[in-house]
């Protein structure tokens, strides 16, 4: 009988051991697999870029005979094309090496015999400059089309563009030509002599429709500081660039007809190395400057300090340093990539995180080089006539650790920044993901909130365990551990529709009451010691201390709202707000770290409230007991006993609150604005890195940079909380120690 | 009644006339009158829940801290009245000090244990502490076991240590009266006897008044012995006499061990 009893509680034994022990292997299992899923996800940023090639095609004699102009690919590395200076582009099969078309450009200029060069002007267009000097634009598509019968044909087609067409002209070198919104065309000729000219075609509609053409020929006579050794214009025809051989950088604004600005004259290289390409950046801002020495720069006006709104060409990235010359920079059509080539290499870098994704070896002469319109096609067309296509795989080029974690010199900025701002309204705008302001979001919340909750909820969980009458602590406490089950939706709502406004107008009275309520309070302690002696009130009130004290917060309240109307009127000029904001330049936003504080401590007031009132109940009563024989006052008891001993649980509660206040998404979502803003002003509102992934992930595309980005700062999130916990635990282990069993 | 001042001719430091308390309903105490020796040592038996623990603890006014006790009756400290709410308690706690059941020492080092009566008192100076500290440690017999380690904390001794630690945190704010409450029922024998001797000790500057379950206990180390059974003090007289010849038929039958 007794044996079986034993052999049954034995089994018992095993069997609840096993179930816990597979329990906490499967959280453990969950929480890593998790990591690892979220991690996956991530991890592609990081992944090197590649480049294979596709296929070489010998270009047929009969074209490689006449000077190929222009060469063009598509995305699929199926075909490419070259542009002879006959006007004809011939589409090839890169499979077999043959030609599937020849097409002449439909309309060639009066009086003009041969092409003399061709310039890519972005998607599928072509200028082409004739002998004559006249220009005319064409379009030249070319994809490859799956058939029905699942075979792979190209589609290629040639289009003249009736836009842009000027006419003959004598005398030019290059020459760029350009449609001015609203405007007409402008067209920017390189003259023998280093001369430039810029010539408006201006058409003007009036509100009948006639149309009244006009011209404004302006020849560039600044002296140049060298010979002119490259030009480019940006797409819309508003800035000029040129380089000299002396390695000087100059802009122009050719915006208004007839008036010719030198903006800019800047030495691009310290050792007077001469400018050897420009382009211009996707985004027409930043200018791509490659010299002799090897090094390629980008460029763009910048804020200069104490000349007030005036903007200088100022270096902002430099890219690379190798030993040739670089002679011809291709900018990709979809980022701010650039291509350099020197003799044997083609570089690519990614201009805003300064990466070096890839090096491609190619012949040692190469005659031309082009994208494709998307970018991942990499067509070269070597001296042997041999044109060879690269497939290329550049996953993520604008994420580094230093794009994530650093300052970086966005465009347009005026200085190294953290931003965060990942979409915008426009197409050649760059992503900025830095996760610096969002990190700083993160703790800036947890801060304030934490700066609120700790003291108000361990103090009352100091006065419900020790102090409160216990009946009234039995109801305290189940209504508190209620207030844990307000979803934090409800809460983030109320902070952003009523508490927010509700601060925003009467924000001197938070600061009125931060001094006026406790000050109260004291003087009310003061009497009350009087009170007590003197009156039997001391039995009844025992326990029920805090309705006093309530009265007395109220009372509090209010003349400290009386008190802020009057300062606000005396001190602040009757607007608090307009003195902040021209007294000492701080901004004022209507969700604010005071709300988040607030919102946030709400939510984790319950938790923390809950385990630090349980850690301090379970001091034994014997402790209390003993502190109180030896003559010490409740509170010295409270203080000095209790306490203590409970450190170590109320430490956890501290961090288990820390952890939730981490982590919170929708309080933070709805309560602050979602600013992404690096500010330690109480008055601007944040954006935290749990709110940031809930806003932005059914924005971002799938498998995009900002996807990615997301989910490595949900990593990141992980991470934070892991550590935190870790280091709590690790503490409250000492505690223990330290502290006592409690 | 029999009252103790027949042995020693002394005027009484505690006085206990006509007390009653009630927890809720329950009448634990039913007009207790007793008074009690300075410099004598004065024991409680009687069996569990007869009242002589919460009699102890109403010396201190310890019962503040239940809810639910009422009291009235007088008691009488040095001819001031306990009972009186305008008495100041925690003056009263400074000089009727108590050690309990269960060894309590405070999750602190020794020193800062032994110290905590004059901390909270406000007494800061470090030669005066240094000199409470050497010299209730003395008085509590521990002093050679702990010197070395003052700073250490005091949950690492063992139970007799600390309970004599606990004794020693109470006479180091010097008190008039110790109330031990069964200072020996969670110890082992030898520390029991350590205890008895130094109770031995210390009732020539302290008066002790000593709940105990140990009838030989009661024996050895009291003056005076009072029998409680069931809220009421059913005699109380010299030791000696009580226990070898009881004026009541029920203190005997619980001497002799025929209930209890």
């Amino acid at each position: 009988m007794v044996k079986k009893v034993i052999d049954k509680s034995r089994r018992n034994d095993r069997l609840a051991e096993l179930l816990i022990r597979v329990g906490g292997l499967l959280v453990i299992v969950s929480v890593v697999w998790i990591l690892v899923m979220i991690s996956r996800v991530a991890l592609p940023l990081f992944y090197p870029s590649s480049a294979k090639i596709a296929a070489t095609v010998k270009l047929p004699a009969a074209i490689a005979a006449g000077t190929v102009l222009a060469i063009g690919s598509e995305e699929s590395q199926r075909g490419v094309f070259t542009l002879d200076d006959t006007g004809t582009f011939h589409f090839l099969n890169v499979a077999d090496g043959t030609v599937s078309a020849s097409i002449k450009v439909p309309a060639v200029p009066e009086g003009a015999v041969r092409v003399a060069s061709a310039e890519y002007t972005g998607k599928t267009l072509y200028n082409l400059l004739w002998d004559n000097g006249a220009i005319t634009s064409v379009s030249v598509a070319l994809s490859s089309v799956r058939n029905a019968d699942g075979t792979v044909s190209l589609s290629h087609d040639v289009t003249g563009q009736d836009g842009l067409s000027l006419g003959a002209s004598s005398g030019v070198v290059q020459s760029f030509a350009r449609l001015v919104e609203d405007k007409g065309t402008v067209r920017i000729d390189r003259l023998a002599g280093d001369r430039l000219r810029v010539t408006h075609q201006l058409v003007e509609k009036d509100l009948l429709g006639n149309e009244k053409r006009s011209s404004a020929s302006t020849d560039i006579t600044d002296p140049l500081p060298g010979h002119l050794s490259a030009v480019a214009v940006d797409s819309k025809g508003h800035y000029l660039y040129g380089g000299t051989d002396t390695g000087w950088l100059l802009r122009w604004d050719i915006s208004e007809p007839g008036q010719i600005r030198l903006l800019d004259s800047v030495s691009a290289s310290e050792e007077h190395k001469g400018i050897t390409s420009l382009a211009l950046v996707l985004g027409d801002v930043s200018v791509a400057v490659g010299d002799a020495g090897g090094s390629l720069t980008t460029w763009f006006p910048v804020k200069v300090s104490g000349s007030g709104e005036d903007r200088r060409l100022t270096r902002i990235h430099t890219l690379r340093s190798t030993v040739g010359a670089v002679s011809r920079i291709i900018p990709s059509p979809r980022d701010k990539t650039l291509f350099s080539g020197d003799a044997g290499e083609i570089h690519v870098d990614h201009m805003t995180s300064e990466r070096n994704l890839l090096t491609i070896k190619t012949a040692a002469s190469v005659n031309r080089v082009a994208l494709s319109p998307k970018g991942n096609t990499l067509a070269v067309l070597d001296g042997a006539n041999s044109l060879t296509v690269w497939k290329m795989d550049i996953p993520h080029p604008e994420i580094s650790f230093g794009t994530l974690f650093g300052k970086v010199w966005y465009e347009g900025y005026d200085k190294p920044e953290y931003s965060w701002q990942s979409s915008a309204a426009n197409d050649d705008f760059e992503p900025k993901m830095s996760l610096v302001p969002l990190v700083f979001g993160t703790i800036k919340a947890t801060i304030c909130a934490m700066l609120f909750a700790v003291p108000l909820a361990l103090l009352a969980a100091l006065y419900t365990s020790q102090f409160m009458s216990p009946k009234l602590k039995g109801r305290v406490k189940p209504v508190v551990e209620i207030m844990a089950a307000i979803p934090s939706v409800v809460i983030g709502f109320l902070a952003g529709i009523w508490l927010a406004p509700l601060i925003d107008k009467s924000i001197l009275t938070v600061f009125t009451s931060v001094v006026i309520v406790p000050f109260m309070l004291l003087i009310t302690i003061f009497f009350w010691k009087r009170m007590k002696t003197a009156s039997p009130l001391q039995r009844t009130a025992r326990g029920h201390e805090f309705i006093a004290m309530a009265l007395v917060v109220i009372l509090g309240f209010y003349s400290a709202f009386l008190l802020s109307g009057l300062a606000e009127v005396h001190l602040f000029a009757g607007d608090f707000k307009q003195w902040l904001f021209s007294t000492l330049g701080v901004r004022y936003d209507q969700r604010n770290s005071i709300i988040i504080a607030i919102a946030l401590g709400f939510a984790v007031i319950p938790i923390i409230f809950t385990i630090a009132e349980d850690a301090i109940s379970n001091v034994p009563r014997n402790l209390t007991a003993a502190s109180l024989a030896l003559g010490a006052s409740r509170w010295q008891t409270a203080w000095r006993v209790v306490l203590p001993s409970a450190l170590p649980g109320v430490f956890s509660a501290v961090m288990i609150g820390f952890g939730r206040a981490i982590g919170e998404t929708m309080i933070v979502l709805m309560a602050t604005g979602n600013t992404p803003v690096m500010s330690w002003s109480l008055f601007n509102g944040l954006r935290s890195l749990s709110a940031n992934i809930a806003v932005e992930i059914p924005e971002a595309p799938l498998n995009s940079s900002l996807y990615r980005v997301l989910f490595l700062s949900a990593v990141l999130l992980f991470i934070f909380t892991f550590i935190i916990n870790t280091v709590a635990e690790a503490l409250r282990q000492r505690f223990r120690k330290k502290y006592g069993r409690y | 009644m029999a009252l103790t001042q027949k042995q020693e001719g002394n005027a009484p430091i505690l006085s206990v006339s006509n007390l009653n308390l009630h927890y809720g309903d329950a009448h634990a105490l039913k007009g207790i009158n007793l008074d009690m020796v300075r410099h004598q040592v004065t024991a409680f038996i009687g069996p569990s829940g007869c009242g002589k623990s919460t009699l102890l603890r109403c010396f201190n006014r310890m019962n503040d801290l239940v809810e639910s006790a009422r009291i009235d009756g007088s008691i009488r400290f040095n001819g001031d009245e306990v009972n009186e709410s305008s008495t100041d308690v925690i003056a009263l706690r400074r000089r009727i000090g108590m050690v309990f059941q269960q060894s309590n020492p405070f999750p602190k080092s020794i020193y800062e244990n032994i110290v905590y009566g004059l901390r909270i008192a406000g007494v800061n100076d470090k030669s005066t502490l240094d000199e409470a500290v050497e010299r209730s440690l003395k008085s509590a017999a521990i002093w050679n076991e702990v010197k070395d380690r003052l700073n250490e904390s005091a949950l690492g001794l063992s139970g007799g240590q600390a309970q004599r630690i606990c004794i020693a945190r109470a006479i180091a704010v010097n008190p008039e009266i110790i109330l031990m409450d069964e200072p020996c029922s969670a110890l082992d024998p030898i520390s029991t006897l350590k205890i008895e001797e130094l109770i031995e000790e210390l009732k020539n500057k302290y008066t002790i008044v000593i709940v105990t379950h140990n009838m030989q206990q009661a024996a050895r180390v009291s003056d005076v012995t009072a029998f409680f059974y069931l809220g009421e003090l059913i005699e109380a007289g010299g030791t000696r006499k009580i226990f070898t010849n009881p004026e009541k038929k029920q203190t005997e039958d619980y001497i002799t061990g025929r209930f209890g």
